[in-house]
């Protein structure tokens, strides 16, 4: 997948465009946060089910080696098979060879993130080997080559018309049509012949359970479950951090994982898998390979700060309520994970030079921590981003690549700071820049400005600089109050 | 040499991460629990039912296994069905399934009668109306199904076929996952997959527009016996 | 009479200084002896928000130097109050010595509605004002500092007034300082759809208590519905409380 972070900005304001065209798209996310209230609601109290989140996630990721260790032991007991990737290029061109030697005329994927993380269906493509998409949303996008507008419902945004037109070209679709439910059926048609080919299936995973060797798939259409029971082969990719110590611990993510993605108590469909099917069984994979990817996240691992980060179980709660990500859609982006799970995400693993419009484009409002049922603080990991453009002697900078900011600013923050220390010099300064300030106003007014400022004064006023100050008014009067 | 490779990829990743910062283990909050593991049997059922039918799910309750079979047949014949899929697990075999078939005549297959997976998945996927099994446990909480996947209980039964109908014995009822879980991971070796089911297959991918049925079933039906 | 010293925000220093003087009328009414430190600049907000640790560390350390020894600071705006209470430790904590001073004042320092309805117990501060108002939760105030019933209650003790509902009351307006000026296509979008359910909710008047969002908010006003008002809550407090004398 093309790594766009670079043009945040540019593809930000087509999104807003697009939102601005099609009011519809904005509900989405307000329909899905919606659910997420009345399914949290459900819970006899849903703050400490949160606050429960966030614990087991933070003692996850405390003890993420000693897990990691446990999960492979177990696993392997189970008769699964593990394989470590340092980096996507290991984990992609690993399970391209592996699709080869069980000589796989294609694959089948479950809808997982991980995978489009390594860029697998490239690698498998150039490798020869058709990869299907079994979500009808990554379907859909997969098709199209397009970036998934939202993490669970990746093609929410596509008109039905270009769904049409889709089908009809490419999913053998008899006749035309803009009905959903017509669509999603000729869609069922055309896949139900992959799953049911299918010798090699592909899916990422929610959770993996250190304690059993378990791992975890969530999900409502059953793409997941088909990946698993049809194929001979399963190959199931994992980013480290998605170890969980317990079984138990593994049922309360389940339920909140739910609540907050969806709404629902419970997704239509959890599997669990521990190793591939046994004699006698006529169906399941009779190898089950785990592929645990790193791909940066060791390197994440050494920073306790940015660590935090890795407790994300992707539930999409921070997108949902965001209100930048409701104004602009995922494809602004620019990369696999969108919204604020993106902007904490995607700086560490691609590096802050190539992101640090994602984390800028932030009002720090604080949302998404507040919904947050792994307890990322989000807002405090921007911030730490954004130091580390600016310190960049510090080791973090180096670790993750800090951008330098533009000179000007950081000139103008020394002479702030100078000043900020020194109350005569922050009001004689107050009295220099009034009148350059207050040049174009009208009664009381700015409504233009050239400039460093010019962002603002496109729709908006700004009030003039008092002629007096609140300080000056004080030296004044102050014997009157 | 390749063995080598691999086993370097795995010391690297786990010697970077043992090698970093430690930090404190947080203290579990509590939590109250769910007001499910209060309930008795008869509630337990009442709940579930509830659950499972709001979750678009179908239910009949079934006195006995006589009242289930003539309740499926009633199914069976309002859905018109010519041929089924089912499990041999312990809840439907005394049900006696291919028997009832000879007598309603209606094709029930199971995977027994296939040679192997390739023949099995050409039935169930295209060759059988529904799929019939038992079910390990059913979860008050959510309406849930849970089956262990065995030599018993194919995996495809429950999900290729455009209707699942599963029986589940009221004493099979629990009231929430962790009673489940516990028995099922009680001891190795694990079954190589459990699955919770709650509704049918759906997706509202296209436009958000609900749609039931997008892989696998578009109804599941339940039979309550006891 | 307990002394409260005045933390005012540079925004309102510069730009709203009516704020800080109706905050001055309001804690005098509810009986209380605002004092205010000559030195005082900025908290540093703008350079933490913007990475600069290093200079807002010299914002912090002025401040402690400044409000230190106070027994109870007050401020018209949740976000200064929340870099006072949760950033300052969090900036000085690898100088033993400043977190300690940090730590000791961070609890007492106040959001303005917050000190005058928990601290000083007053919730109706005897204003009069006929109209139907609404409230913006600033996301500092509500999310940073747990403050929405407090500016509730006194909005609701005034003669007079009704507080009718706004849909997505708890919504960001797009301010975020530089950001609004830096991704204007975002942030006006943001404030657009602020001020579509301020308009939405029938109310005559929009309250809030944070500057930075009444410099948004009002902005876009002035620019396309002139006829609309925005206020901080001291000022319509203050000024509901002038037209009953």
């Amino acid at each position: 997948m093309r790594v766009s972070t670079e043009q945040f900005t540019e593809l930000a304001g087509q999104g807003v465009e697009k939102a601005r065209a099609r009011p519809s798209l904005k509900m989405v996310p307000h329909f899905l946060y919606q659910k997420r209230e009345a399914g949290l609601a459900t819970l006899p109290d849903a703050a400490a089910a949160q606050a429960c989140g966030a614990a087991i996630r933070s003692e996850a990721l405390s003890r993420l080696p000693d897990l990691l260790e446990e999960f492979e032991k177990n696993a392997i007991a189970n008769g699964a098979k593990v394989f470590w990737a340092r980096t996507a290029e290991e984990a992609s061109e690993y399970i391209v060879k592996l699709a080869k030697e069980r000589g796989a005329k294609y694959v089948i994927k479950g809808k997982s993130m991980v995978t489009e993380e390594i860029g697998l269906n490239g690698c498998l493509s150039e490798h020869g080997i058709e990869p299907w998409e079994g979500d009808l949303g990554e379907f859909i996008i997969q098709m199209l080559r397009c970036p998934p507008f939202h993490i669970i419902a990746p093609a929410i945004n596509i008109a039905v018309e270009t769904i049409r037109d889709l089908f009809m070209a490419r999913a053998d679709m008899k006749e035309p049509t803009v009905d959903p439910v017509e669509l999603g059926w000729a869609a069922r048609l055309f896949l139900r012949e992959k799953f049911h080919r299918a010798e090699f299936g592909v899916t990422g995973l929610n959770m993996a359970v250190a304690e059993t060797g378990t791992i975890i798939n969530l999900e409502n259409e059953g793409n997941i479950r088909f990946a698993k029971s049809s194929p001979r082969t399963q190959v199931s990719v994992m980013t480290l951090e998605k170890v969980l110590p317990t079984m138990k611990d593994a049922l309360h993510v389940m339920r909140l994982l739910s609540r907050n993605c969806s709404g629902q108590k419970i997704s239509a469909y959890v599997s669990m898998d521990s190793g591939p099917k046994k004699d006698g069984e006529i169906d399941g994979p009779e190898e089950l390979v785990i592929v645990i990817v790193d791909n940066g996240r060791s390197r994440i691992y050494q920073d306790p700060r940015a660590r935090e980060a890795l407790r994300c179980i992707r539930c999409a709660a921070c997108l949902n309520i965001c209100p930048v990500y409701r104004q602009i859609g995922g494809y602004a982006y620019g990369w696999v994970y969108s919204g604020p799970m993106g902007q904490v995400l995607m700086p560490l693993l691609l590096g802050l030079d190539k992101t640090q419009e994602l984390y800028r484009a932030c009002t720090l409002c604080g949302a998404c921590k507040s919904v947050c049922p792994a307890g990322i603080d989000h807002p405090s990991l921007m911030l730490y981003y954004r130091s580390l453009d600016v310190s960049a002697d510090i080791p973090a900078a180096h670790r993750f690549g800090g951008k330098k900011r533009p000179w000007k600013e950081a000139l103008f923050f020394k002479a702030w700071s100078t000043a900020v220390e020194r109350f005569w010099m922050w009001n004689s300064g107050i009295s220099m820049v009034r009148p350059l300030m207050n040049r174009g106003s009208h009664r009381g007014v700015i409504r233009r400005m050239k400039g460093a400022f010019s962002g603002w004064f496109r729709k908006r006023d700004f009030p003039a600089m008092a002629k007096e100050t609140f300080h000056e008014r004080w030296e004044k009067i102050r014997n009157i109050w | 040499m390749k063995g080598r490779i691999l086993l370097s990829a795995r010391n690297e990743i786990l010697e970077r991460l043992k090698a970093a910062p430690k930090k404190e283990i947080p203290v579990r909050p509590f939590m109250p629990p769910l007001k499910e593991v209060a309930l008795g049997r008869d509630e337990l059922a009442d709940r579930f039912a509830e659950m499972f039918t709001a979750e678009t799910g179908i239910v009949y309750r079934a006195k006995n296994n006589d009242h289930a079979l003539e309740t499926l047949t009633g199914i069976v014949k309002r859905e018109g069905l010519k041929s089924v899929m089912v499990s041999t697990d312990e809840v439907l075999a005394p049900l006696n399934l291919p028997a009832w078939g000879i007598k309603i005549d209606v094709k029930v297959m199971s995977p027994g009668d296939f040679k192997g997976r390739d023949d099995f998945k050409d039935a169930v996927f295209d060759g059988v109306g529904a799929g019939i099994t038992g079910v390990d446990f059913a979860v008050a909480e959510s309406g849930t199904l849970g089956l262990i996947h065995d030599r018993d209980q194919a995996r495809l039964i429950s999900l290729a076929p455009i209707l699942h109908i599963a029986i589940v014995p009221v004493e099979r009822i629990v009231p929430v996952y962790e009673s489940v879980v516990a028995s099922v991971f009680e001891k190795e070796p694990f079954p190589s997959q459990f699955v919770f089911i709650t509704g049918p297959s759906m997706t509202g991918d296209i436009r958000g527009h609900l749609f039931k049925g997008m892989h696998g079933p578009r109804r599941v039906i339940v039979i309550l016996v006891g | 009479m307990k002394e409260v010293s005045m933390f005012i925000p540079c925004t309102v220093d510069l730009f709203l200084p009516h704020i800080g003087e109706a905050m001055v009328s309001l804690l005098q009414r509810a009986g209380a002896n605002p004092v205010y430190h000559r030195g005082q600049t900025c908290c540093g907000q703008p350079a933490l928000n913007s990475g600069y640790r290093k200079e807002a560390k010299k914002a912090a350390k002025h401040f402690i130097e400044l409000f230190g020894n106070d027994e109870a600071v007050v401020a018209p705006s949740g976000s200064c109050v929340g870099m006072v209470k949760h950033h300052y430790p969090e900036l000085l904590g690898d100088e033993p010595d400043w977190f300690r001073r940090a730590a000791e004042l961070a609890p007492r320092v106040y959001e303005l509605s917050q000190y005058l309805v928990d601290v000083l117990r007053v919730s109706d501060v005897g204003a009069i004002f006929q109209g139907k108002v609404a409230y913006h939760e600033s996301c500092h105030v509500l999310r940073g500092l747990g403050v929405s019933t407090q500016p509730k209650a006194l909005i609701s003790a005034v003669k007079g007034t009704k507080l009718v509902s706004m849909d997505q009351d708890d919504f960001c307006c797009g301010f975020g300082g530089e950001f609004a000026n830096h991704h204007p296509d975002i942030s006006e979008a943001m404030v657009q759809d602020k001020v579509r359910n301020y308009l939405d909710s029938g109310a005559d008047l929009l309250i809030l208590c944070e500057p930075g969002c009444l410099l948004n908010i009002g902005g876009y006003l002035s620019r396309h519905h002139p006829e609309k008002r925005v206020m901080h809550l001291a000022s319509f407090l203050a000024q509901a409380g002038r037209e009953e004398r």
